[in-house]
């Protein structure tokens, strides 16, 4: 019985974990940038979603989009205000350029978490199912949303692949990834990639803040956690390997699950922690990492 | 030795050292609570840019090491009854622990890497705290029963001589061969083996360094404050401005760093009447000076015309 | 002056993944005499260096300081050994003086040792005389020209005494007075007994100083003995040259053709380091043109100032029009297309996806024309559509890349070095390909190569590059006549 409720609540929870980490690693990857606003674009597209839906009137499918939306433009923001000037900023030197972008989104983050708690307040706000009801599989009641939430992340996960792998544009970013003087070469603009990435990014991470508020509930206060788990997930995957998220996204939700079921739920984040541990120092580069 | 004494630097810091010393002459006690966890926040700043300025390497959880040298000193004393200056060697011992361990894999894993690493480290010390909340108080912190002193103005005393102190080592450090040595290793490794120098265990002495002062500094503030919690000493927004605080005032100048601290402390409360949104507004203007003075106001100050 | 052997190396080899840097190599360093140490891109030569400085491990073989096996210890301990080196790229302590970076060099690995000895100050200020820095001591190095980083990286070799000296690449970016008076200090060392060894791609550079030369090519040593016995060298001639010189006569008369591409007074630094100096040279529309050079002389810096790459001082102006306000990617679309010398292939990507890239503005049927044509022209790629670019052999590689470049459906097509580390069977393919483009396309091609042979005889031109001048313009045939003997 217990299984099954990890089996089933783990695979929804690891797909929202893997929904986040993927656009952490695609930002990265692409970009360069390991964005610690990270969890702060959720927490604007969870909240900004959750208002429209509610206080506006928009309903659940149309405040979801909304939400999504503002997921997007708060990484526009962020690549336009914090990213970009520092990339190009001759004031900084080229070894320091990485350092330099984590402490500015570090604070970007710091920025959006205080900005958000004053518009919205700290308290934890839930989006109305977009599906109500409860289905019993096999002994367990599980709710239909739940079950929404992991497919829909699939859904997305699935329509980031073809964009990657069929299309034109996607075929581009994955080259910027291997190697961004090879396509400059042939003729692509890297901002026009980049302006991209920042796009695919956003959607990516707007969906996940707000599937995460219909789910399980979203606070100002969470935006360092969330960043700190797509991070977490990401150093295990490998930084860079979208597929490497994706299989330490399971793992990590997996043991979280069990642990919280199992063991006790204020120690959930414990055994994911001490795995991230061991990983940085027997194999730094995580399962999958290329750089 | 001769050249020293006729530094401007030097003068200026004796004067501004004076002037400090005289504050509690005709200031509240209030604003000297405030200077004195000024002051501690200092040495915080100048272990951190002794590491990163110095070694470059970054660390984005100096809390970790503040953290250790906290709470151990915090436990000894309120757990075990252990004398006030044995807790603060003690918490400095442990930090020294933490620095080492920190260290490893920072010589194995490139800038942005370790720099992920040093925030998982405080995630877990955070998580330990609550773990074993029997013995940490958890989220709520603990109290000691011995504190530094009662008085207000005996405590800023204590706080400045003690950032006085420490400036004076890590200063001299930082100009003497080794710092040197450091700013080679950590500017070019592979510059400083080829001249002879042992890049590896110069940039773990660092850790070390950086972790002691760290620590010590963190004990110190518990028996200044009477308490230890997650909030004051551990959690990564406490972090994140010690380094706004060292960014601030000029990464590689260690006494920008004071500056750096006093400022923010200051304008922290500075911004108190806004609630929250003070938080905001220094995260902005440090997210500022990394766009338009990413050398800090007293880097800026002293390299203007020097410009690369 | 041979007071016997300092350094022995035997043996020695390394290899980064796939590619073998280092086969067996074996030469001693005597105390009191100056070794050559040459060979083009890719002969290992640097390799060598890291491999006894200890910046990188060797898989095999030993390296013996006065009978001690130091191979494989870390590069402090072998610096303190009595190992110095001089970098090629000079790596001043920016935020320190002059004095400092000197001082640095004396001061002994210790963490204990806060305050210098007295001595250190007088005898950084004595090194800094002999190499005559006295001026600048107090200054930061960014304010100072390339030759006074480069006394200083001098200076610093000096301080810690070695007993080898390894110089990476001494002369280059160095004036006609500079060169001697880095010469006469480099033959103080010798002269003082220490054993000295210069690493270089050219004979010429070392030929004045070298007391001995061993010349490497693809990780193995080819030839060794003085300056002149090794410029003559047949195998060094053929792996530099790549054979014996000959030249068609181009029956094309190009005279009246306008100029496609008009370089006038380029001149590139990086940072202080002079990589292109007042370079003018002319493409004309349908022309050949071969820029001939050894490795430094400046080639893929002109191809990258052209290409929008790096920033430059001059003017490049192709089909009339400026090219210094675009984009690189502006510059590509616009029909000017590099074939880089490092390729750039996305390597997980496959040969075919590689290849779509490229075509991104034509019609679906125009790609499949362009694709089959390709194929056509290097049939290998059409057997390894599906294969990722990172599997395959050099040559294919090569030919990919210049597939990819065509996609571009480029007016002028640029290609660095196209024949590095290739067999002689790769090379003959290249040619025929090269040739049927030459004939079969109106493409305008710019050709630059160390391989004299391979880039002779498609040529209708041949401008010689050296140390980041243009030196010597003229037809193949004259080529063949008046630079042949002195190239190397």
């Amino acid at each position: 019985m217990k299984a099954l409720q990890i089996l089933i609540d783990g695979f929804a929870i690891s797909a929202l974990y893997g929904l986040g980490a993927v656009g952490f690693t695609l930002i990265f990857g692409v970009s360069g940038v390991l964005n610690l606003a990270h969890g702060g674009l959720m927490v604007v597209a969870a909240l900004t979603g959750w208002l429209a839906a509610g206080e506006l009137g928009l309903g659940t499918v149309l405040g979801t989009l909304v939400g999504i939306l503002a997921g997007l433009v708060a990484a526009y923001a962020t690549y336009a205000i914090v990213v970009r000037p520092i990339q190009r900023s001759r004031a900084i030197r080229p070894e320091e350029m990485e350092i330099f972008v984590l402490t500015g989104t570090l604070l970007w983050g710091i920025m959006i978490q205080v900005g958000m708690g004053y518009l919205f307040s700290d308290n934890p706000v839930t989006m109305r199912p977009l599906l109500p009801g409860v289905l019993t599989l096999g002994g367990v009641r599980t709710p239909v949303n739940e079950i929404m939430i992991a497919a829909l992340c699939w859904i997305s996960l699935g329509l980031m692949w073809l964009l990657v792998n069929r299309t034109r544009a996607g075929k581009a970013l994955l080259a910027a990834s291997m190697n961004p003087r090879g396509l400059t070469l042939l003729g692509y603009e890297l901002s026009h990639i980049y302006l991209l990435v920042w796009t695919i990014y956003g959607l990516l991470a707007g969906t996940a803040g707000v599937l995460l508020a219909s789910f399980l509930g979203v606070s100002t206060a969470n935006a360092g956690q969330l960043t700190a788990s797509a991070f977490s997930i990401v150093i295990l995957g490998g930084l860079g390997s979208v597929s490497g998220s994706l299989i330490a996204a399971y793992v990590v939700g997996y043991l979280e699950t069990a642990t919280a079921y199992l063991i006790a739920p204020t120690l959930r984040p414990i055994p994911a922690l001490i795995l991230l541990v061991l990983v940085i120092y027997v194999r730094p580069q995580g399962l999958l990492g290329r750089r | 030795m001769v050249r020293l004494t006729r530094s401007p630097l030097l003068w200026v810091s004796l004067l501004v050292v004076l002037a400090a010393a005289l504050l509690p002459l005709w200031v509240s006690a209030y604003l000297l609570g405030v200077l004195t966890a000024a002051y501690y926040f200092g040495v915080f700043a100048m272990a951190w840019d002794l590491l990163f300025g110095f070694a470059g390497e970054v660390n984005f959880g100096p809390t970790f090491l503040i953290g250790v040298g906290a709470y151990t000193a915090a436990i000894l004393n309120g757990q075990q009854g252990v004398p006030l200056p044995l807790c603060v060697i003690a918490g400095a011992g442990a930090a020294l622990l933490g620095g080492m361990l920190l260290a490893v894999p920072a010589l194995r894993l490139r800038g942005p890497y370790f720099g992920l690493v040093t925030l998982v480290a405080v995630l877990l010390l955070q998580n330990a705290i609550v773990i074993f909340a029997h013995v940490t108080g958890g989220e709520i912190g603990m109290t000691v029963p011995d504190v530094l002193s009662i008085d207000a103005s005996t405590n800023y005393w204590i706080a400045l001589g003690f950032l006085v102190v420490c400036a004076i080592l890590l200063f001299g450090l930082s100009r003497s061969s080794v710092g040197l040595i450091l700013q080679a290793s950590g500017q070019d490794a592979i510059e400083a083996e080829a001249l002879g120098f042992n890049v590896t265990k110069h940039k773990i002495a660092a850790f070390c360094i950086s972790a002691v002062f760290s620590g010590t500094a963190g004990a110190m503030l518990i028996f200044y404050m009477g308490t230890a919690s997650v909030d004051t000493v551990i959690d990564i927004a406490i972090g994140v401005q010690v380094i706004i605080a060292a960014v601030l005032g000029g990464r590689r100048t260690i006494l920008g760093a004071v500056l750096g601290a006093v400022f923010l402390i200051l304008a922290t409360e500075f911004l108190r009447p806004l609630g929250q949104l003070n938080t905001f507004v220094v995260s902005a203007v440090a997210l500022a000076v990394i766009l338009f003075f990413p050398d800090g106001l007293l880097g800026y100050a002293l390299h203007r015309g020097e410009r690369e | 002056m041979t007071e016997g052997v300092r350094l022995q190396v035997r043996d020695l080899s390394k290899r980064f993944g796939g590619l073998i840097a280092v086969k067996a190599m074996s030469f001693d360093l005597r105390a009191g005499e100056i070794v050559g140490l040459i060979g083009p891109n890719g002969s290992g030569k640097s390799t060598i260096m890291s491999l006894i400085m200890g910046i990188v491990r060797p898989d095999a073989g030993s390296i013996k300081l006065d009978g001690v096996n130091i191979a494989g210890w870390a590069p402090h301990r072998i610096a303190r050994a009595g190992i110095g080196i001089v970098f090629q790229h000079s790596r001043p302590l920016q935020r320190q003086t002059v004095l400092e970076n000197i001082k640095l060099a004396l001061l002994p690995d210790s963490l204990l040792r806060l305050v210098a000895d007295v001595g250190v100050d007088e005898r950084a200020r004595a090194i800094a005389a002999r190499v005559g820095l006295t001026a600048v001591l107090h200054r930061h190095p960014w304010t100072l020209p390339f030759a006074d980083l480069r006394r200083m990286e001098l200076a610093k070799a000096i301080a810690r005494d070695p007993q080898v000296v390894l110089i990476d690449e001494p002369f280059a970016g160095l004036t006609r007075g500079e060169i001697a008076m880095f010469s006469d200090l480099i033959r103080w060392f010798r002269d003082q007994g220490r054993a000295v060894l210069m690493v270089d791609h050219s004979v010429k550079s070392v030929a004045a100083l070298a007391d001995r030369v061993i010349a490497m090519a693809l990780g193995e040593r080819v030839a060794e003995g003085s300056a002149d016995e090794v410029m003559q060298n047949e195998t060094v001639r053929r792996v530099y040259i790549g054979g014996k010189i000959e030249a068609v006569a181009r029956t094309k008369s190009l005279t009246e053709a306008d100029a496609l591409l008009r370089i006038e007074d380029l001149s590139v630094r990086y940072g202080k380091a002079p990589a292109l100096d007042r370079v003018g040279l002319k493409v004309r529309r349908g022309e050949f043109v071969s820029i001939v050079g050894l490795n430094g002389a400046g080639k893929t810096t002109l191809f990258n100032a052209v290409s929008g790459l790096v920033p430059y001082a001059g003017r490049i102006l192709f089909a009339d029009s400026d090219l210094k306000t675009k984009t690189a990617a502006t510059i590509a679309r616009g029909g000017v297309v590099q074939c880089p010398e490092s390729r750039e292939l996305f390597g997980a990507m496959s040969v075919r996806e590689n290849l779509d890239i490229g075509g991104q503005h034509l019609s679906k049927a125009e790609r499949e024309a362009q694709l089959s044509w390709l194929f056509e022209l290097f049939p290998i790629l059409k057997a390894r559509q599906a294969q990722a670019a990172r599997t395959l052999s050099g040559g294919e590689q090569q030919m990919l890349a210049i597939a990819r470049a065509l996609t571009m459906q480029p007016r002028l097509l640029m290609l660095d070095e196209p024949t590095l580390g290739l067999a002689p069977v790769i090379l003959a393919q290249l040619s025929a390909a090269l040739e049927r483009l030459r004939t079969t396309t109106p493409i305008t091609l710019l050709l630059a190569e160390q391989n004299v042979t391979f880039a002779l005889p498609h040529a209708d031109r041949v401008y010689l590059l050296d140390h980041g001048q243009i030196t010597w313009e003229g037809t193949p045939t004259h080529f063949a006549g008046e630079r042949g003997a002195g190239y190397l």
